[in-house]
């Protein structure tokens, strides 16, 4: 309890720059866009009030509906992504040679940055890149094309790197719920007489269910925010905007401030709604502490 | 554990070697590249090994051309200061949160744990306006002052270590005569050690790897090396393999950083992920 004055200036002389600088830079941005979000702001002169037609545009707009269609490809891919985590995390659970190695390879991807997959994946699928040059070695080079330039491939193409990136992150919360796992059970199982497959699909994967439904939210509320990837490797061309560059390109290029701010606001809801059921859930789902 | 029959040990050895082939593939002709010459990159297929191993030549041009030196200090002056900040504050918040009850504190810890609510990316509009008007575009000191904030996983990390240091340790100092303040510099702190390397060493690779806010406020001369990296992109006249060179030197740090700080890193991550 708080006894002496002194006290109360300690506690307010620790608690009051991070405070400013979480209501500076994270509240107050957040509540002014909400209200620019309805005006024409441009970033200089005083904002209109225009009602909703910045929200208007961007439900009825094509160019921005596409914005989202292309964040679904980020979602599809999420799929694949956490299946190959999630088995790779059976995998590695255990004691074997090696393990070591495996671990620290499989996490590799994860800890380069934007620009380094980007490049990465440039060489990938250039026309004379790694992947044509692997589809032709093995017979398929009819499949080979300008994957970043064909417009109805470009944005699997490039959500497929989500894959390569990201699996590395749902690995290790796989993983690590695996470990949590209490020995007890497997023990209790063994002496039941099961087996290996058993055991995985009776105390492994139920287990792990929450972490599960976390990832699949977690992957949702990335794929809205997708930026770096189409934005390094096309800026955006070739019909493969998101949300963010969009706002991006809206608010420091085209100087529409107010409309950057509306989708600003579209996405943060969308994160919103998928963190507070992935809380909601994990609350619930948690069967050990 | 069960003991696992032959066919699952196979098994496992199979997944993850073809695992690690599906991670190094796309890496490999990068690395391939960055050793070619220049005729060799035109006249061979990406997944031909360079010629010869020892050619430094695309490293030294992409160093001089990118200004990745520089680029680099700049890194290094931005994380060494803004994690110091950051770690220093989150400390003493958590704290705070821990062993004081005052009015405002359920407040408090909401505001910060709402922010993980509020991405990053749907604020920058107005957060653009704000360190426009401080006069920082163009400053290190305006991605300093954007990554010194603290934020709710790095108290939860500290939260859960302070869990750990009995309260008695405090009340004794207390008798003894020792101010609060002192309680936390001398006694909290060395205690919060292994929680403040996590938070350093995770977010140490987030901001290292960082490439929207710099690349949105460092936008001239001054750049960290992501976005010095980033720039060999707009400039088309640089030759291909000297891109490669650049990337491949953007991958060391970090792999260096990784072979030593492996066992934090996962505990870390899954750390941070779980709060």
């Amino acid at each position: 309890m708080v006894r002496t004055k002194g006290t109360r200036i300690l506690i307010f002389s620790f608690l009051v720059i991070p405070v400013i600088h979480l209501l500076v830079f994270s509240y107050i941005p957040i509540v002014s866009n909400v209200f620019l979000s309805f005006t024409d702001y441009n970033g200089v002169t005083t904002p209109n009030w225009v009602g909703i037609r910045n929200y208007k545009r961007l439900f009825t707009d094509p160019q921005y509906i596409k914005l989202f269609k292309n964040c679904m490809w980020y979602m599809i891919v999420a799929i694949p992504q956490l299946i190959f985590a999630f088995v790779l995390a059976i995998f590695v659970n255990g004691k074997f040679r090696g393990i070591n190695f495996f671990k620290g390879v499989l996490i590799v991807p994860y800890l380069l940055n934007g620009v380094i997959v980007s490049t990465i994946f440039i060489i990938f699928f250039n026309n004379s890149g790694t992947f044509n040059s692997l589809l032709r070695f093995s017979g398929l080079g009819g499949l080979a094309q300008q994957w970043l330039h064909n417009l109805r491939l470009v944005n699997p193409a490039i959500a497929s790197i989500s894959i390569w990136r990201y699996y590395g992150l749902n690995f290790i919360m796989f993983f690590s719920a695996l470990q949590a796992i209490p020995t007890e059970l497997f023990e209790a199982a063994s002496i039941d007489g099961s087996t290996k497959w058993q055991e995985i699909r009776y105390i492994s994967i139920p287990s792990i269910l929450h972490i599960l439904f976390i990832n699949v939210l977690l992957s949702i509320s990335g794929s809205i925010q997708v930026f770096e990837i189409p934005y390094i490797m096309l800026n955006g061309s070739n019909g493969t905007v998101t949300p963010v560059i969009q706002i991006q390109q809206s608010a420091f290029s085209e100087n529409r401030v107010g409309f950057a701010a509306a989708l600003s606001i579209l996405v943060f809801i969308i994160v919103v709604i998928a963190v507070s059921i992935q809380k909601v859930f994990d609350k619930r789902w948690t069967l050990y502490d | 554990m069960i003991s696992e029959s032959k066919f699952y040990k196979i098994l496992r050895y199979v997944v993850l070697i073809a695992a690690c082939v599906f991670v190094i593939i796309p890496v490999m002709p990068l690395v391939f590249m960055a050793f070619k010459t220049g005729v060799e990159y035109t006249t061979t297929s990406v997944l031909t090994p360079p010629e010869n191993w020892f050619n430094m030549y695309n490293f030294k041009y992409a160093i001089r051309v990118g200004n990745l030196g520089k680029a680099l200090l700049n890194t290094t002056i931005i994380l060494v200061i803004s994690l110091t900040i950051q770690t220093i504050f989150t400390t003493m918040v958590s704290y705070v949160l821990h062993r004081f009850d005052f009015a405002g504190k359920k407040l408090v810890h909401i505001l910060f744990t709402l922010t993980m609510f509020i991405p990053v990316v749907t604020t920058q509009t107005v957060v653009f306006q704000i360190i426009y008007r401080m006069g920082l575009v163009n400053k290190m000191l305006s991605v300093i002052l954007l990554y010194s904030g603290v934020n709710i996983i790095g108290i939860y990390i500290m939260l859960n270590q302070l869990n750990s240091i009995p309260k008695d340790l405090d009340e004794s100092a207390l008798i003894d005569g020792a101010s609060y303040l002192r309680i936390y510099w001398g006694i909290i702190l060395p205690l919060l050690k292994p929680a403040c390397t996590t938070l350093v060493i995770i977010n140490g690779i987030g901001y290292y790897n960082d490439f929207y806010i710099p690349n949105l406020y460092l936008r001239k001369d001054v750049q960290t090396f992501t976005v010095a990296l980033y720039k060999f992109f707009g400039n088309t006249a640089t030759p291909f393999e000297i891109v490669a060179a650049a990337i491949f030197l953007g991958i060391i740090p970090i792999m260096i950083a990784f072979i030593f700080l492996q066992k934090y890193i996962y505990y870390g991550l899954a750390g941070a992920i779980k709060s």
